[in-house]
């Protein structure tokens, strides 16, 4: 990836008196004081062209602070700023990115309590920092509606903090779970009893509700959590004039299970078992951008055989496909073409079949291994692949007479949901919807990983950047798929079947690669590594201080940040519209709640 | 490498003459005299296919073992080995690999003559996630995933499985199954409802499978 | 005296007859539309309960009857019960003025197979249906809740905009025929040896399209669209009180109006028509059986086309379908009149 270089930064010094500029190997940080923090991004912002805003969060320090080895580990390596100052216990990051020279940087700063606001610089900041402050209890001033972003406002912990009580609170009963049928109760482990946590209650839904939108029209319309044109359970409160909707805002947290924070209890291998259920749709996608990340911060990359990537590529591509036919298939659902949506189906079930066959599975996948594959691809997978790929355009082909030139189909995407270049970055969108705006901004090339650099697609954009070119986009992307896929298989094709599917490290290293994964130690280092899943880029910021346990993940969701457009884009729009500029933004729950 | 994407619009000779509906109307039309897909589910089932991660199982002593593996753990921890019973050998590996440790319960007792055997194996599958991990941690080939998959049940109680129903599990599915060679699927009728379209004949394979990939 | 009894008992077995094919083939129809969507979707439909399914109808009517009864808490009870009266009577007395076929004479009693043959048949035909809104209306605002409210605004808009167009569609076939009168109206086209069709297709395709918004089918089913609204008006009805709605909606208004379509514009019971020159009967052979079977023929190709359209396009908004109405359709309506009265003297002779 190309990272900025310290370089690029040197006529920064002079104004910010407390500028570092760290370059280490997974990534390039300046380090900032909290006063002059806000200075700075506006100055990246606007003068260096660091436009794209990936990421932000917190990393809670307190172990490490507490723990000498530890932190003269993390100092070394410098990973932490200002490692003087061992009171601030957290360490915030701002990840951004370069368009026009393609790089990224990360920003660092360390605080006790409190962080200026950032969300005139970018909106999808404002989301970024609700969510800190839900998780880590930090204080943003200038912040315009500071509330949680997925627990509820009476909730009285903040569960991304070290010193969250992960094994429950004992006075606490969840009444559904605990509930016993007679003869059905059982001894030690096997006891579901010990579910010890915290629900919301009725009274503690609506506080939630109402510290969100103050009300100026109408009615207020609650449009889910449950509801069919949600896609999951999201909660929207719509400010409706007639059928005019005045304001929006979300209300998220329904699917929240604290996947960052299974991230520091459990091993690196492991974990690959929630990245399957963040983005349940593109199971493969979000195990490749984590598998990739690891390998990153082992070193490893280059240890990974050919076949390995070869076979990642081939499946995350299939998946994008299945995805994509699942977003296609909806979106039509949603504007009423009823039939679209089960022929959608049918070619999603070939693929599932074939992902079955290969991998076991058909939704959680978790198939690719730090160090390569599970397993080898069995018999008959690539001509099962091959078949498949021959017959798809065909019906992709057909779709599209129903839906692409349909005047019905014109009139309800053409200039709807508009999002001008300018206001993609702003609010940090990316994938499909950000290539809807007719920015080429593509991980896969931008910071190639596995087979990517070495096949060949092309990067569709559309023009106005309305829900017409976002449907245009993930239809050329799923023709792009299919022409990676089958560049893959030739590939894997040609192969001898002996090859190896799993890396052979040199015993140098010294790394513990194993196929169960136990024991993976990674060394001290930080990362901010992505892949480009079928929604937008999925990054994994790690934090490791040498253990076989993650310090700290942020995962950055590609639906979360998609999805704090849609405010802007219901603007002075109609109910009928929500459904489609939900659909053509494409978010899913488990992904943005996580 | 950047392609831009545009779509004429419609021409009012389309308009007029509703060539857009017609066009879509015949994609459907065509559809609604093709043969049907669906598998008719409690009636029809497919055979999932042999890699399927499903129920789990315990493969028993039937003199496949994978050697040299299984005599060096069994010498390692005095395992009594007895034919048509589980190959485990204690070595709580799966448990250390798995996301979820709390699902297992395995304990081993001591024998008479000083030998051990596992006498608790109980996995909790309300808290499993079906990853595999355990199976690729298994170093003698016992704990394995079935193509076992409708696994709904009354009781919480159901979803425990615990040493012989494991096995159980093992014995059936190592004789209909484990003979099968590595391929994608097995050729069955429903599946080809589905895939006919595609004209998709799978290579057959010589080779007799075991579960060691 | 004598006579007035014999109308009496005519009439009534007229209506036993109609209500009794109305309400069961409206019910049947629901197993008609289940099975086209799935084989253009691909799948077979139902297919448990009786063969191929036949039997579902009854199996969905006996769970709708036996399902609880909720009511919302703070709606009103009667104009909620109302809708649903309001909804199925009207829908169902349009069939009172659909000629069937033509006149037959049984034991020397002649009998039109029509309730009655009003001079003003299409004039109760548009009224009727304008009450449908009623129903709509009442079913959204009874019902004291966010969604049904929306929806119902959203079919009343709906109804009052494609009200003026569909009037002013059919008043080419009218104008053409010189008759209010349904039968007149088919035996007029008899005469002339058209259908109006051939020389009205630009009010056919307004009817068409007028059709498929009064009844709330695709592409102009906005009023449900469960994407958007769950399923509009109908979200607090339960049991049988909500399937009534999508069956007089989708199926009898669908029927209804389709047999208008036919009567309008295809020539009622008349057989295949070759403009200016006769009628060609492909089914001579049932003998005096093949007006009806004709009818009978067009209407339910009527409705496997509405059904096919159903399956295939996605929704207009609801801006978009008021717009078209009245920027659109009403014009196109309005241009067709003036170019039917132009030409009217040379069909009628």
């Amino acid at each position: 990836m190309a990272w900025a270089r310290e370089s690029d930064f040197s006529d920064l010094k002079e104004p910010f008196k407390t500028l570092e500029v760290v370059e280490n190997k997974g990534t390039t940080s300046l380090h900032v004081r909290k006063e002059e923090l806000l200075n700075l991004l506006k100055v990246l912002k606007e003068k260096k062209g660091y436009k794209l805003f990936l990421d932000h969060s917190v990393v809670d320090l307190k172990d490490i602070l507490e723990k000498d080895k530890d932190f003269k580990n993390a100092v070394a390596e410098s990973i932490i700023a200002f490692p003087e100052d061992r009171v601030s216990r957290f360490q915030a990051f701002y990840i951004l990115f370069n368009v026009d020279e393609k790089k990224r940087v990360v920003v660092k700063t360390r605080t006790k309590e409190t962080l200026p606001s950032a969300e005139k610089l970018w909106f999808a900041c404002k989301w970024a920092e609700r969510e800190c402050y839900d998780m880590f209890g930090i204080k943003y001033e200038g912040h315009e509606n500071l509330v949680r972003a997925f627990m509820w406002e009476t909730y009285p912990y903040f569960p991304l903090r070290k010193d969250f009580p992960l094994e429950g609170f004992p006075e606490e009963e969840l009444p559904s779970l605990n509930e016993v049928i007679k003869g059905d109760k059982l001894q030690g482990t096997m006891n579901y009893e010990r579910k010890h946590t915290f629900i919301p209650t009725l009274e503690d839904l609506e506080i939630t509700e109402r510290k969100r939108l103050q009300k100026k029209a109408q009615i207020v319309l609650n449009w889910g959590p449950l509801h069919p044109g949600t896609h999951g359970t999201m909660w929207f409160l719509f400010d409706l004039e007639g059928e005019r909707i005045v304001q929006t805002d979300v209300i998220l947290g329904q699917l929240h299970r604290g996947v960052e924070k299974l991230a520091e209890n459990e091993m690196y291998n492991q974990f690959l078992v929630y990245t399957d259920r963040m983005d349940y749709l593109s199971a493969l996608c979000s195990n490749q951008a984590w598998v990739v990340a690891v390998e990153r911060m082992l070193g490893i990359e280059e240890y990974v055989p050919e076949k390995a990537k070869y076979i990642r590529t081939m499946l995350s591509e299939l998946q994008r496909i299945n995805s994509h036919l699942l977003w296609l298939g909806t979106y039509a659902l949603d504007l009423g073409a009823l039939t679209v949506f089960l022929y959608c189906f049918k070619e999603r079930e070939k693929i599932m079949d074939i992902l079955e066959g290969i991998t076991g599975a058909r939704l959680t996948i978790s198939y690719p291994r730090v160090g390569g594959v599970r397993m080898d691809l069995p018999l008959g997978a690539l001509e099962a692949i091959k078949s498949f790929t021959g017959r798809f355009l065909k019906e992709l082909r057909d779709w599209e007479r129903i839906l692409t030139r349909n005047r019905i189909w014109l009139k309800r995407n053409k200039g709807v949901g508009v999002i001008p270049p300018e206001e993609a970055y702003f609010y940090g969108v990316t994938g499909p919807v950000i290539r809807g705006s007719g920015i080429p901004y593509d991980v896969r090339k931008i910071d190639p990983y596995d087979a990517y650099a070495e096949v060949e697609f092309d990067i569709p954009v559309g023009e106005e950047g309305d829900c017409y070119d976002r449907y245009l986009v993930r239809i050329e992307e799923m023709k792009q798929s299919v022409r990676i896929v089958e560049q893959c298989v030739k590939k894997l094709e040609k192969l001898p079947e002996s090859a190896p599917f799993f890396a052979e490290v040199p015993k140098e290293k010294k790394i513990k690669l194993s196929m169960d994964g136990i024991g993976l130690k990674v060394p001290t280092s930080e990362i901010y590594s992505s892949g480009e899943n079928p929604r937008g880029e999925l990054g994994f910021y790690v934090f490791s201080i040498g253990a076989i346990k993650p310090y700290r993940v942020k995962v950055r969701p590609p639906s979360f940040y998609n999805l704090s457009v849609y405010p802007y884009l219901m603007k002075n729009r109609v109910i009928a519209d929500a459904v489609t500029i939900l659909a053509s933004i494409d978010p899913v729950v488990g992904e943005t709640d996580r | 490498m950047v392609k831009k994407l545009k779509v004429k619009p419609l021409s009012w000779l389309e308009r007029i003459l509703f060539l857009d509906f017609i066009k879509g109307l015949s994609v459907t039309i065509k559809h609604a005299f093709s043969k049907t897909i669906t598998t008719h589910y409690p009636y029809e089932k497919l055979t999932p296919p042999k890699r399927f991660r499903g129920f789990f199982a315990h493969k028993v002593v039937d003199g496949n073992e994978p050697q040299p593996a299984y005599d060096e753990w069994v010498e390692r921890f005095k395992i009594e080995v007895i034919p048509g019973r589980s190959r485990c050998v204690v070595c709580m590996l799966c448990k250390r690999a798995c996301p979820v440790p709390q699902l297992f319960q395995i304990e081993g007792k001591k024998l008479e003559n000083g030998k051990r055997v596992v006498s608790v194996f109980n996995m909790n599958l309300m808290l499993c996630t079906f990853c595999g991990f355990c199976v690729d941690a298994c170093p003698v080939d016992c704990l394995y995933q079935t193509d076992i998959h409708e696994t709904a049940s009354f009781t919480r109680k159901d979803a425990i499985l615990d040493l012989e129903l494991l096995e159980k599990i093992g014995r059936d599915w190592q004789s209909r199954r484990e003979e099968e060679p590595d391929r994608l699927w097995s050729d069955d009728v429903e599946r080809n409802k589905l895939w006919y379209e595609n004209n998709l004949k799978l290579k057959k394979s010589e080779k007799k499978g075991r579960h060691e990939w | 005296m004598e006579s007035v009894a014999l109308n009496l008992a005519v009439a009534f077995v007229k209506i036993l007859v109609i209500l009794g094919i109305v309400l069961g083939v409206g019910a049947y129809l629901t197993w008609v539309e289940r099975k086209v969507a799935a084989h253009i979707q691909r799948r077979p439909g139902p297919m448990v309960v009786g063969w191929h399914g036949l039997l579902q109808p009854l199996a969905d009517g006996l769970k709708l009857i036996t399902k609880e009864d909720l009511f919302p808490r703070y709606g009103n009870r009667f104009l909620y019960n109302l809708a649903i009266v309001l909804a199925l009577v009207p829908a169902t007395l349009v069939f009172a003025v659909i000629p069937f076929g033509p006149e037959f004479e049984v034991f020397g009693y002649k009998i039109k197979p029509i309730l009655t043959d009003v001079n003003v048949a299409l004039l109760l035909v548009f009224g009727l249906g304008s009450l449908a809104v009623y129903a709509v209306a009442l079913a959204g605002w009874a019902s004291n809740s966010k969604y049904p409210l929306i929806g119902s605004m959203r079919k009343a808009g709906i109804i009052i905009s494609y009200e003026v167009a569909i009037t002013f569609a059919v008043m080419g076939p009218i104008i053409l025929a010189g008759t209010l009168s349904t039968y007149q109206i088919v035996v007029n086209q008899i005469e002339q040896k058209l259908w109006y069709v051939w020389i009205q297709p630009v009010a056919f395709v307004v009817y068409m399209f007028s059709l498929l918004a009064e009844t709330g089918r695709v592409p102009f089913d906005i009023q449900e669209a469960e994407a958007e609204l769950v399923t509009g008006f109908t979200v607090e009805y339960g049991g049988m009180k909500f399937g009534i709605f999508p069956l007089v909606e989708w199926y009898i208004e669908v029927l209804s109006l389709s047999a208008i379509a036919v009567v309008l514009f295809f020539g009622g019971w008349s057989p295949l028509n070759i403009p200016f020159l006769g009628f060609v009967d492909p089914l001579f052979f049932l003998g005096p059986l093949s007006p009806f079977v004709w009818f009978l023929l067009k209407v339910t190709a009527l409705f496997l086309f509405i059904l096919w359209l159903h399956w295939t396009l996605p929704r207009y908004r609801i801006d978009q379908i008021t717009e078209m109405a009245w920027k659109i359709m009403l014009p196109l309506a309005l241009a067709n009149i003036v170019f039917t009265a132009v030409i009217a003297p040379l069909i009628w002779k």
